[in-house]
């Protein structure tokens, strides 16, 4: 087993092109076939697991002294430890929440506007017998824990299917952009001359794009689809991580051992995948853990001016369908940006911390 | 040395942002024509919900745009349009969409303009207190303070600034009043809770930048000559500390204002219904109105793209270390 492991492991390379064509080889066949295999989406996940299993935990699993140092870094920080369950707990909400709550886009009007739990308010319902309207007191129900929005959907279910788009959206939103910015600040720092000038300039030119507008305008031309946020996003979002691995590029080709391995005939390829890429992926880490909550933020800001997914519940739907019952039902707005609030925060909490874990010059 | 690689500078400067519009446009003119719906699409979907009988109309769209054209004519057509001010007619508004772009930048203007204001005297007040006492119990609130305003996001502050003060307290009204006169205290009463929600995030972020800019001037060597000669701490911390730290400061609140306001100012637009031109491309984008969504992206690209090369040019300008090549 261990064998195995450290064989597929010193061929990491290999192996990610070989499943990547292969995924893409099935998922090619998949749109051709009447009987699909997966939805789109389940090739990203896959693609995004691949990844991690052979950058991020076959590192760790391997250098396990190291891993060890790093835990203990990340150990000291009590608010990084907050962000790192808060995320865990996210995830574990988006994959098996679906299973136990109850249909987020179950409309029923019998239950509307149903308060939190420990919560009892006051509504104006209609009398039939006398036709007048008349003050009822409204208690929270078990069936429903964080209450109900004005059409009775489930608060709880929305939620959850919100934690769903929410973490789909920003992983593989990231994933994309990490991947396009790694090959492209690899690119720039090797090629250096003309080649560099010109991506680095490109790079400029898409910081200053003010990329709200832009999406906007993209949704607004190829309608609102979650995979066309997430496409918009992550081919914008490389630029930071382009220039951060260029740099470290340019300083780690001076640095001795590449030097050393330079002049022992050691190929180009090599140089890259060997030494640069393991050495930048720490430092990727961090950016991708801190760029996370800003594309969460973008979708949801979409989804809140109306142009998200229509078909799945997200924060900001809920949260914009929220303003307009503020003062009948105000928990439909607390509760999906209280969500969102603590994932950003959660997000920038963990990677504050890694990236003095990571650090081996911060005094921790 | 001298003047002339400044000059240079602001060419080559200038040169890339012609260049930069020139792609922008280039960029919108493709999705435009790559996109699934058509400008005639859309225009026909807004005829056809007013009950109107849509067929004849199509010949008169095509033309009106050009579609008929080949696509080369489309693109230098829409170019010089563009060029030379002609951004097309508003079709739910029935006017030209320079005219409504006129009568609402001022509403985006004020609630900006405040906002950055707000933002920058408070943070660069509260991040150079922070930094003067550092490790103190004030700076421990501050910097936890700076990490929820730069977390929370800024439309939710609205809604429960909404809920809070305007539901719940019966402060404010709930939306933005249109009706006020803009020069009016009652103006004024009206944007201090969208220019708080604007506001906020930027706050929280000049706060850390001003911090951190203080603390690496206030460890200099000449901070250290000059209080060994015996000046005032205040003199030490304004004179010496903080005009130092005030340049990386003022260049981040420009490169800000580029990108991030204009987010943020949207949504805060679109939350307190505030006529803005966020507030006008998301109508528009509702009611399928192609040349405004397409004015707006642009203007703000635009804007964006000045207000960089502004920064740009005054951080070369005022930092003589800066050289770019």
């Amino acid at each position: 087993m261990d064998k195995l492991v450290s064989k597929i492991g010193k061929n990491r390379n290999l192996v990610l092109v070989l499943a990547i064509s292969l995924l893409s080889l099935v998922g090619v066949l998949d749109i051709f076939l009447v009987d699909k295999i997966f939805a789109p989406i389940v090739y990203f996940y896959i693609a995004f697991g691949i990844v991690l299993l052979l950058y991020g935990v076959y590192p760790l699993y391997t250098n396990r002294r190291l891993t060890r140092y790093y835990l203990d870094r990340t150990k000291r920080n009590r608010l990084a430890i907050f962000g790192l369950a808060f995320i865990l707990f996210l995830i574990l909400m988006a994959v098996i929440g679906p299973f136990f709550t109850l249909d987020p886009t179950a409309v029923n009007f019998e239950e509307k506007d149903l308060p939190p739990l420990g919560f009892t308010i006051e509504q104006s319902v209609y009398d039939a017998e006398t036709g007048k309207l008349v003050r009822v007191s409204v208690p929270s129900t078990i069936e429903h824990p964080l209450g109900t929005d004005n059409k009775g959907r489930d608060m709880l279910a929305m939620l959850v299917s919100g934690a769903r788009v929410s973490l789909q959206v920003g992983l593989l939103a990231t994933l994309i952009a990490l991947i396009l910015g790694t090959v492209i600040g690899v690119l720039s720092a090797y090629l250096g001359g003309w080649a560099d000038n010109i991506l680095m300039r490109f790079t400029d030119i898409m910081m200053t794009f003010p990329f709200f507008l832009l999406l906007v305008f993209v949704i607004f031309i190829f309608g609102p689809n979650l995979a066309i946020i997430v496409l918009v996003i992550g081919l914008t979002g490389w630029t930071g991580a382009a220039r951060l691995i260029r740099s470290e590029a340019l300083s780690l080709r001076t640095r001795e051992f590449v030097l050393a391995s330079k002049a022992l005939g050691a190929s180009d390829s090599r140089l890259i995948f060997a030494h640069l890429i393991p050495n930048v992926i720490s430092l990727v880490i961090v950016m991708a853990t801190l760029s996370i909550p800003g594309v969460i933020l973008a979708e949801a800001a979409l989804s809140f001016i109306g142009l998200g997914d229509p078909t799945v519940p997200s924060w900001g739907t809920v949260l914009k369908a929220g303003q307009q019952t503020l003062d009948t039902a105000w928990w439909v707005a607390v509760e999906p940006g209280l969500m969102l609030f603590l994932t950003v925060l959660a997000f920038n909490f963990l990677g504050d911390g890694l990236r003095d874990a990571f650090d081996p010059k911060s005094g921790l | 040395m001298g003047k002339t690689w400044l000059r240079d500078y602001i060419i080559k400067r200038l040169i890339y942002a012609v260049i930069i519009a020139f792609g922008i446009m280039t960029v919108t003119f493709i999705l435009i024509r790559v996109g699934p719906s058509s400008p005639a699409d859309k225009y026909l979907a807004n005829l056809a919900a007013t009950g109107q009988d849509v067929s004849q109309v199509v010949a008169a769209i095509e033309a009106r745009y050009g579609l008929d054209k080949p696509i080369y004519q489309q693109y230098v057509d829409y170019i010089a349009n563009l060029v030379q001010g002609d951004w097309g007619w508003s079709f739910s508004t029935s006017m030209p969409v320079m005219q409504l772009i006129k009568t609402h930048w001022i509403y985006s203007f004020q609630l900006i303009f405040l906002s950055t204001i707000f933002a920058t005297v408070v943070g660069i007040l509260i991040g150079i207190y922070s930094a003067v006492r550092q490790y103190s119990k004030t700076d421990y609130i501050a910097t936890f303070f700076s990490f929820i305003g730069i977390s929370i996001p800024n439309f939710w502050l609205g809604v429960m600034l909404i809920l809070v003060f305007s539901v719940k307290l019966g402060l404010f009204k709930t939306y933005y009043d249109t009706t006020l006169p803009l020069f009016s205290l009652a103006n004024l009463k009206a944007l201090i809770l969208p220019v708080v929600t604007l506001g906020t995030g930027m706050l929280a972020g000049y706060t850390r930048y001003t911090r951190s800019a203080m603390l690496d001037n206030l460890r200099k060597e000449f901070v250290r000559t000059a209080r060994a000669k015996g000046l005032p701490e205040r003199t030490v911390i304004g004179k010496h500390v903080f005009r130092n730290a005030l340049l990386p400061i003022i260049t981040i609140i420009m490169f800000d204002l580029g990108s991030i306001v204009f987010g943020g100012a949207y949504l805060t637009e679109i939350v307190f219904g505030i006529p803005g031109l966020g507030q006008i491309s998301f109508n528009a984008i509702f009611a399928n109105d192609y040349p405004v969504v397409v004015a707006i992206t642009l203007i703000g690209t635009f804007i964006v793209l000045m207000v960089n090369l502004v920064t740009d040019i005054t951080y070369t300008y005022l930092d003589p270390r800066i050289r770019y090549d």
